[in-house]
């Protein structure tokens, strides 16, 4: 863990110098310079990168070198000893993580040594480590347990106590974090991802030896925006997430490809979830975005998708409020649409929601002959995020603002937008609000009285606000876990987030209930599913037309090589 | 040259530490001949490397050939000499008594090892509780930079050099030269992965060369009185030079020795000019010869044992900082061991799993035995615990050091342990009612 | 020494170096090229000038150097001569490492801690000693070597050392 370290260099960086070399025969012209060594595992050649680690190459091998202290965004310490392995020409074992690649080297990873010295050191990790299984969060994605079975042995030769750290488990060490040191195998990863990646540098070692514990400075707690990812890293139970504590058993849980809601940045997430009920996020590796990291804001947004406040469709008559069936209320806001003129229908898109559903929105504007749309996002503080190469910024409170102006929720010719609204301008006499949740102004009871000077309001929402209460129609609408779409991100990135669940009925995903709106004003085919959504998008929006299926599951840029998004910010 | 005192020549001399001591007794003469007799470091570093002068802090490591893996090109990178005086071995207190009683020695050493490795700005790291030494060597470096054989431009000849004196704060790993290296640097002293050497990559990123106490006051001598007479003194070729024995334990007179490389141990232990016999006339029953680093040996192994490198490999043990801790047939073994095995639970760095969790168990075992709690198969579990630690198992060769003492013991004295867990006491030795069995507290067995 | 260093105490007070400390870290910091190397030799000034380091002055070296609090921690409870609370007067620190042990260094410890009816890393009621256990601090040609605050005794007997608790303890 030094902060001034060595590059581990490919090429047996830093060896001692040799004997000079004697005179050598004339020779051939050297061959061109490639960007791959030729390493050996197990008597197998494979070509790999220069540039990477061992541990890292033999999985491209389709070798697996046990392993907790190595982690691949981290400087490299070579503590836990678990990936000791046998480099040909060298009697001693050595840690693989430590080792240069270079070419023509050699590794042995099934002899008799290599095998004692995993099951040997899994026996010392094992000795002082609390026979916790049963009540620990980490496990079935525990590291300890999978090397265990992998490698170690069955049997325990320990007879003696075990060590504990009485003051040190079971504590809150920031807002998120748990620490149990008393699990702790002193890998050292968090303590590296704070300095090396956060910056922060909040915790360290104190005391040495088999006594040896990770903690904070008293008085200053784990706090950083990332303090999440120091449980992600870690490979045992020492580091849990407060939210997640004893909520499940991670076999139970299904992962979801998704992005995060948080902002603009839009890392990739996984969203865990089991029985309708999202239980996590987890990040998703994506080294362009954000590698392997997510914020603790984003990460803990995850319990809010649970959150479902209209549960079903209702109408106002006057004071009292009704409910009633989905498509009976659909049918009751194209009526009103149909009842007035385009010029005096407002549609209010959102940030919140995907590609798909912005477009289908504005395609209904256009159908009509509308040109007044519109769609706003509030600003949050600004948020980081370190991708493989670079730090990432982002200030909104939305994922998907650039992606709604890129279809086109901007007013049109002749149009106007949420401000003309607002100021009083225009008078709209009816407004559609795909996502009632689309600003604080939604909340604010002076800007919705504004709102409400309309005929007509219709709006869809999962959850309540001054928006929802003053709705004429309100539509119940489901959450991102429930939905596939797209959003484009700061970097102009379209990244695809998929369905975990269906919608609890009646709810339905804003994009279905938009569907049901374009029907029932007699366009589209109620049949069109978010992919057939995205087709027209790649027709018809400008940028998008590399936006295919195949390009999605990477997560593209709209141009390649350049960013041209009109709407991002 | 059997008699003649080379590196103790002034210890116990009135007015030993003074500079002027030091240079009415022909101190400093050799950094002049190096720096103004037109030596450049490339002679000095052979002239180093045919004494055959070989590093005196445990390693062994020849010194010349060290000196000369500091790159060629270091890319404009300072060079860093560091004085090794974290003396913390059990057993060995030679540097300590070289740096109290003649620091000019030692400081004429490190002045001339920089000059041969061109570097600017040297340290000597001294370990914490050495708060005398490290005042007496304030004063001496004073001193020596009020003379001008410190600091800028020195004896007109261009070279310069700064001299810092940095005390350590209680942890044997410092010692060891990555983990030094890590302390210097304000760090927790965990030693380093290597490669990259220091000599390469050392403090503060830049090519360092470490060298112990000892070794750097040879230096002095092999200018003075040359390489030839360097190499002449010893056994032979590669156990060469004058050096510094740490008699301590059952004998009658322990103390510091200084004797050609390969002294007998007998001699040392016996003979009128050393130790002159055991105590009370007692049996010799064991001897740690390098160190608790190092593998006991029986009264047999004794005869015929010259005290230098070799010579202590062929006996598969190793001189290290020749720290000769002798034991009598009073002693228990089972109980030095336990003695042994907490020095080197306490003095874990902690980093690397084996040595982390190792140490204690082998400690926690043996006190098992030593209490009277111990089970047969707990001997052959210690062995098993060893060799699982070491051999490439550790970033760094402490967890060798510290099964070092567990292997030799139980592997000579088998049937003492064996009688320890069968009749649940020592063997040997009285034991009063009040002498207390184990060397921890009891509280902290526990953890 | 066994004794886990875990926890840094409050003193209650900031921790402010008086000019002459404060000078001598100047001093200190033209010696090195970083300032994070500086931080032993100001960890010794700190104890120097307290008797012990708490969590106060942990946080004012950290910010004299640059250094996350964190990190000097990390480097304070590493090295066992830094005090971490205060201790008394006069620090016994007795060395039980093999050539000390073999002279009796642990009856020694034992019976000077029951004389004075505390235990190891205690300190007595009138403030006056402490009691810890130590490795190998080279004096073991003069075993049981052992030390008084930076001061060496050394060979120590049960009489001599009688009389040097007696002394130290009549010692204003």
């Amino acid at each position: 863990m030094s902060d001034n370290k060595p590059p581990i260099t490919p090429g047996g960086g830093g060896a001692i110098p040799g004997p000079a070399a004697g005179a050598a025969p004339p020779s051939p012209p050297p061959p061109p310079p490639k960007d791959t060594f030729t390493v050996l595992f197990d008597g197998k050649p494979i070509e790999v990168p220069k540039h990477v680690n061992l541990i890292e190459a033999a999985k491209l091998a389709g070798i697996e070198i046990p392993h907790f202290c190595f982690h691949p965004r981290l400087s490299v310490v070579g503590q836990c000893r678990m990936c000791l392995v046998e480099i040909e020409g060298i009697p001693k074992i050595q840690a693989a993580c430590t080792t240069p690649l270079k070419e023509g080297l050699s590794v042995k990873t099934t002899t008799e040594k290599v095998v004692q010295s995993r099951a040997a050191n899994m026996e010392f990790l094992l000795i002082n480590h609390p026979l916790d299984c049963p009540i620990c969060d980490q496990a079935g994605e525990c590291k300890l347990q999978d090397n265990s079975f992998g490698y170690g042995d069955q049997r325990s030769r320990y007879d003696e106590k075990k060590r504990q750290y009485a003051g040190f488990d079971r504590t809150l060490i920031g807002p998120h974090v748990i620490a149990d040191m008393t699990r702790c195998i002193q890998c050292t990863r968090c303590i590296r991802f704070c300095q090396e990646i956060a910056g922060t540098g909040e915790l360290t070692f104190l005391d040495r030896g088999g006594r040896t514990l990770v903690w904070t400075h008293d008085g200053k707690p784990l706090s950083n925006d990332w303090s999440a990812c120091a449980a992600d890293v870690c490979p045992v139970g020492a580091l849990t997430t407060r939210e997640f504590r004893f909520r499940s058993r991670v076999w139970y849980l299904e992962k979801t490809k998704s992005v995060c809601p948080g902002c603009n940045i839009g890392c990739n997430i996984s969203i865990e979830n089991r029985d309708f009920t999202v239980y996590r996020f987890l990040p998703r590796l994506n080294p362009a975005v954000n590698d392997y990291w997510l914020c603790d804001y984003g990460r803990f947004l995850s319990e809010s998708l649970n959150l479902c406040e209209v549960e079903k469709a209702t109408a106002r008559e006057g004071d009292s409020v009704s409910e009633l069936h989905v498509p009976a209320a659909v049918q009751k806001i194209a009526a009103s649409i149909r009842g007035a003129s385009p010029s005096d229908v407002f549609f209010l898109g959102s940030a919140h929601l995907s590609n798909e559903e912005n477009f289908l929105l504005r395609k209904i504007a256009d159908q009509i002959g509308c040109a007044n749309r519109d769609a706003v996002v509030d600003r949050s503080r600004a948020r980081k995020m370190k991708s493989k190469s670079e730090w990432i910024e982002g200030d909104h409170a939305g994922a998907n603002f650039a992606g709604a102006k890129d279809m086109g929720m901007s007013p049109g010719a002749g149009g106007y937008g949420l401000e003309e609204v607002l100021s009083g301008k225009a008078k709209p006499a009816v407004i559609v609000a795909a996502d009632a949740a689309f600003s604080q102004i939604a909340d604010d009871p002076e800007k919705v009285a504004v709102l409400r000077r309309a005929k007509f309001l219709a709006v869809a929402a999962r959850t309540a606000n001054a928006l929802t209460r003053a709705a004429d129609v309100l539509l119940p609408a489901s959450s991102l876990a429930e939905k596939e779409g797209t959003f484009t991100n700061v970097q102009g990135r379209v990244q695809k987030f998929e369905r975990a669940f269906l919608p609890r009925p009646p709810a339905r995903a804003h994009w279905e209930l938009l569907l049901l709106l374009a029907v029932a004003l007699g366009f589209g085919d109620r049949d069109w599913t978010p992919q057939d959504l995205r087709r027209q998008i790649q027709a018809e929006v400008e940028g998008y037309d590399e936006v295919t299926e195949e390009e999605l599951s990477g997560g593209i840029l709209m141009k390649k090589g350049t960013f041209v998004s009109v709407g991002a910010i | 040259m059997m008699g003649e005192k080379v590196l103790l020549a002034r210890v116990g001399r009135a007015d030993s530490r003074s500079i002027g001591t030091y240079v009415a007794d022909g101190g400093y003469k050799a950094l002049r001949t190096v720096l103004t007799g037109g030596w450049t470091p490339e002679k000095l570093t052979d002239e180093v490397k045919k004494s055959g002068l070989r590093g005196r802090g445990g390693a062994g490591f020849p010194t010349g050939v060290k000196w000369t893996f500091v790159p060629k090109d270091n890319k404009g990178k300072p060079v860093y000499l560091l004085c090794n005086a974290d003396e913390s071995e059990p057993g060995t207190f030679k540097d300590r008594l070289l740096m109290e009683e003649d620091p000019h020695q030692v400081i004429e050493g490190i002045i001339l090892s920089s000059f041969a490795i061109k570097c600017r700005s040297a340290y000597i790291y001294i370990r914490g509780e050495f708060y005398l030494g490290a005042r007496i060597l304030n004063k001496a470096i004073e001193e020596a930079y009020a003379k001008g054989f410190l600091g800028e431009n020195i004896l007109g000849s261009g070279y310069a050099l700064d001299l810092t004196v940095h005390r350590g704060a209680g942890a044997y790993i410092c010692g060891e030269e990555t983990g030094l290296i890590e302390s210097l640097e304000g760090k927790r002293g965990q030693p380093r992965i290597k490669p990259p050497f220091p000599a390469v990559w050392g403090v503060f990123g830049a090519p360092t060369i470490v060298n112990n106490v000892e070794t750097l006051a040879c230096v002095v001598h092999i200018v003075n009185r040359g390489a030839e007479w360097f190499a002449k003194i010893g056994r032979n070729e590669k156990n060469s030079g004058p050096k510094l024995y740490c008699l301590s334990g059952a004998v009658n007179r322990p103390g510091v020795y200084e004797a050609p490389m390969g002294l007998q141990m007998k001699e040392l232990l016996f003979g009128a000019d050393f130790g002159q016999g055991m105590k009370g006339g007692k049996k010799v029953k064991a001897v740690i010869p390098g160190g608790a680093s190092a593998a006991m040996l029986t009264a047999e192994e004794i005869e015929d044992c010259p005290l230098d490198f070799d010579g202590l490999v062929a006996k598969k043990s190793m001189l290290g900082s020749a720290a000769i801790v002798v034991m009598n047939e009073d002693t228990c073994i089972v109980e030095a061991a336990q003695n042994l095995s907490k020095f080197f639970a306490h003095e874990s760095c902690g980093q690397c799993t084996p040595c982390r969790e190792g140490t204690p168990w082998l400690h926690k075992v043996l006190t098992r035995i030593e209490e009277g709690r111990g089970r047969l198969e707990d001997i052959d579990l210690l062995e098993r615990i060893s060799n699982q630690m070491a051999n490439g198992m550790t970033i760094c060769v402490f967890a060798d050091a510290a099964i070092a003492p567990v292997l030799s013991s139980v592997g000579k004295f088998r049937d003492e342990f064996r009688y320890h867990v069968e009749n649940k006491r020592c063997l040997v030795g009285p034991r009063s009612d009040d002498a207390r069995p184990s060397t921890l507290n009891p509280q902290l067995v526990a953890s | 020494m066994s004794h886990r260093r875990y926890n840094l105490e409050e003193s209650g007070r900031p921790a402010e170096f008086p000019a002459d400390a404060r000078a001598r870290i100047d001093r200190i910091l033209t010696r090195y090229p970083t300032k994070q190397a500086a931080l032993l030799p100001v960890l010794w000034v700190a104890q120097e000038t307290w008797g012990w380091i708490s969590k106060e002055a942990a946080e004012e070296v950290a910010k004299i150097l640059d250094l996350s609090p964190a990190h000097v921690d990390g480097v304070l409870t590493f090295y066992t001569m830094y005090n971490l609370r205060p201790v008394g007067k006069n620090l016994l620190q007795f060395c039980t490492s093999i050539s000390c042990h073999l002279a009796g260094a642990e009856r020694l410890m034992d019976r000077c801690a029951k004389r004075l009816g505390i235990g190891l890393e205690e300190t007595t009621p009138d403030g006056k000693f402490t009691i810890v256990e130590v490795e190998c601090i080279a004096g073991c040609d003069k075993a049981p070597s052992m030390m008084v605050n930076d001061t060496y005794y050394e060979p120590m007997d049960e009489r001599k050392l009688d009389a040097l608790v007696e002394k130290l303890s009549a010692d204003a």
